[in-house]
């Protein structure tokens, strides 16, 4: 499903942020993407989004060569995946249901599909009550579901999440993660880039230690073990 | 506030580029008009034969640039004179017993452009047979200056003022793609093509220059048409004027899809200048 052999990833200022790391990641499986502020994780996820180019190595992404791919490609590669980040990035003037419906109408997707999915995304993730609510009347919770709603409702294949649960409370992180652990059980590839111990301890996955930039570690079924 | 700004740029810069355009026709139509009229009067030595006046005729028409020429007999000249000075008095002409202008037969000769007419006359005068050559251009050819001089000058400032509004408009779009960069770098992340990010900061664009456009072009259209209406019922008397100014129909015929054409792309460059950066993510 993801693979990355010998990427490097270095910016303008000279630092390599991913020094010449390879890793496979298997259809619907699910990883934690650990490490220290530095460590090259969130580089990964932007690398992984062809946000940014690689200055060396192949990233493969469900069989394509990212690194070949053209700009006018990219957004249909980008419609398999479904992005998650830590400060939500929802539009504030925008109620739940259009937050999430904006996600396909981005997409071109027919109003009459919108009309069916949102509701049911909504559902999924338990928010169909407060589908009129603005972003600033929600908990930090409630506002990173919807963002995991946004993040599926074009059925991605790969869902990437990058410190997810970083500005929630430990209950709330506990319940975005079994959200998150749900959609990986319905057969959507996961990869969750956190620092937060308890939540990788409790859910006892697949583990990936960065560390400068390079792999330190990688276990399956793995704790939060430091390097 | 930078929409305001841009739209009454562009307003001001279309307005002006109308009233340059609207003085420009008609300056070149005054200069066409009296081109037309003022030709090059061309005499013979005296006793030149009716055949070699015939071939000096067909040897001007070869001239390049040479549009049109007319013989006048001697007795056409006097009888023209005659018609424009003695009008009121015809009994003063009878006192000639002979033709006065005897060794007048002379051609009209009318140039394309009045610039040419220099070389025209220079050419003919080196025909066998011609003695003298009269040509009153001057007038013309100073406003044939001056159009070329008020011409350039008003290309410059419109190109000035066209990269004014092109600055603003994008200036405009930018700050709409500022305030909405989370929307545009979201849309982009989930798979939105450049085409529908692009979209709507297009049509605010064109939407700019089209206001931009109408707005100058309908109050010019209005103030031009006033201002002819007003100049023929004042100087109504001096009979031709109202086929010499350009009318406003003519005059926005060529404008106004210029001036479209003008508002709409620099609407359409701004919003995409601006955008361009937004886009390569």
């Amino acid at each position: 499903m993801i693979d990355l052999d010998r990427v490097s990833k270095q910016y303008e200022h000279g630092q390599n942020a991913v020094d010449e790391i390879s890793l496979h990641v298997d259809k619907g499986e699910f990883v934690f993407v650990v490490g220290d502020s530095g460590s090259g994780k969130s580089t990964m996820i932007r690398l992984l989004l062809k946000e940014i180019e690689p200055t060396a190595g192949m990233i493969t992404v469900n069989g394509r060569l990212l690194n070949t791919m053209r700009h006018r490609q990219v957004p249909k590669y980008r419609r398999k995946i479904g992005i998650v980040f830590q400060d939500f990035r929802l539009l504030e003037e925008m109620n739940v249901y259009d937050n999430v419906a904006f996600a396909m109408h981005a997409v071109e997707a027919p109003g009459r599909l919108i009309r069916e999915r949102v509701p049911q995304v909504l559902h999924e993730v338990g928010l169909s009550e407060k589908y009129r609510s603005l972003p600033r009347q929600l908990s930090g919770g409630e506002q990173q579901r919807v963002a995991i709603a946004r993040a599926i409702v074009n059925n991605p294949q790969i869902l990437l999440a990058d410190e997810p649960t970083g500005n929630l409370d430990p209950r709330n992180a506990y319940e975005i993660m079994k959200l998150i652990e749900e959609i990986n059980l319905r057969g959507t590839t996961v990869l969750v880039v956190t620092h937060n111990k308890e939540i990788v301890n409790q859910f006892q996955k697949r583990v990936i230690m960065m560390r400068k930039g390079a792999i330190a570690r990688d276990v399956e079924e793995g704790g939060y073990i430091e390097a | 506030m930078f929409s305001i700004a841009s739209v009454a740029t562009m307003t001001a810069c279309i307005f002006l580029f109308g009233v340059l355009f609207s003085v420009i026709m008609n300056v070149d139509s005054v200069r066409r008009d009296i081109e037309e009229k003022v030709g090059v009067t061309v005499f013979f030595v005296e006793g030149t034969s009716e055949e070699r006046i015939a071939e000096i005729g067909e040897e001007i028409r070869k001239i390049d640039h040479v549009t049109e020429v007319t013989y006048t007999s001697a007795d056409e000249a006097w009888e023209n004179y005659k018609a424009e000075h003695f009008a009121s008095n015809p009994s003063l002409a009878e006192g000639f017993k002979e033709n006065p202008l005897a060794n007048s037969s002379s051609y009209t000769v009318l140039v394309d452009k009045i610039e040419r007419q220099k070389a025209v006359v220079d050419a003919i005068g080196k025909i066998d047979g011609v003695r003298q050559i009269n040509q009153s251009s001057a007038a013309v050819q100073n406003l044939a200056g001056f159009n070329r001089i008020f011409t350039g000058v008003s290309i410059a400032i419109i190109v000035v003022l066209l990269v004014v509004s092109a600055i603003l408009i994008a200036n405009a779009v930018s700050m709409g793609v500022e305030a909405r960069s989370k929307e545009i770098s979201i849309m982009k992340l989930i798979g939105a093509t450049d085409t529908f990010v692009r979209a709507p900061f297009v049509v605010e664009g064109l939407i700019l220059g089209l206001i931009g456009t109408v707005l100058p072009l309908t109050l010019l259209y209005i103030v031009y048409n006033g201002l002819i209406r007003g100049l023929l019922q004042r100087l109504g008397f001096m009979g031709r004027i109202g086929d010499v100014l350009t009318g406003a129909g003519h005059v926005f015929a060529v404008l106004a899809p210029i001036g479209l054409i003008l508002g709409l792309g620099i609407g359409l460059i701004g919003a995409r200048i601006t955008l361009k950066r937004h886009l390569d993510v």
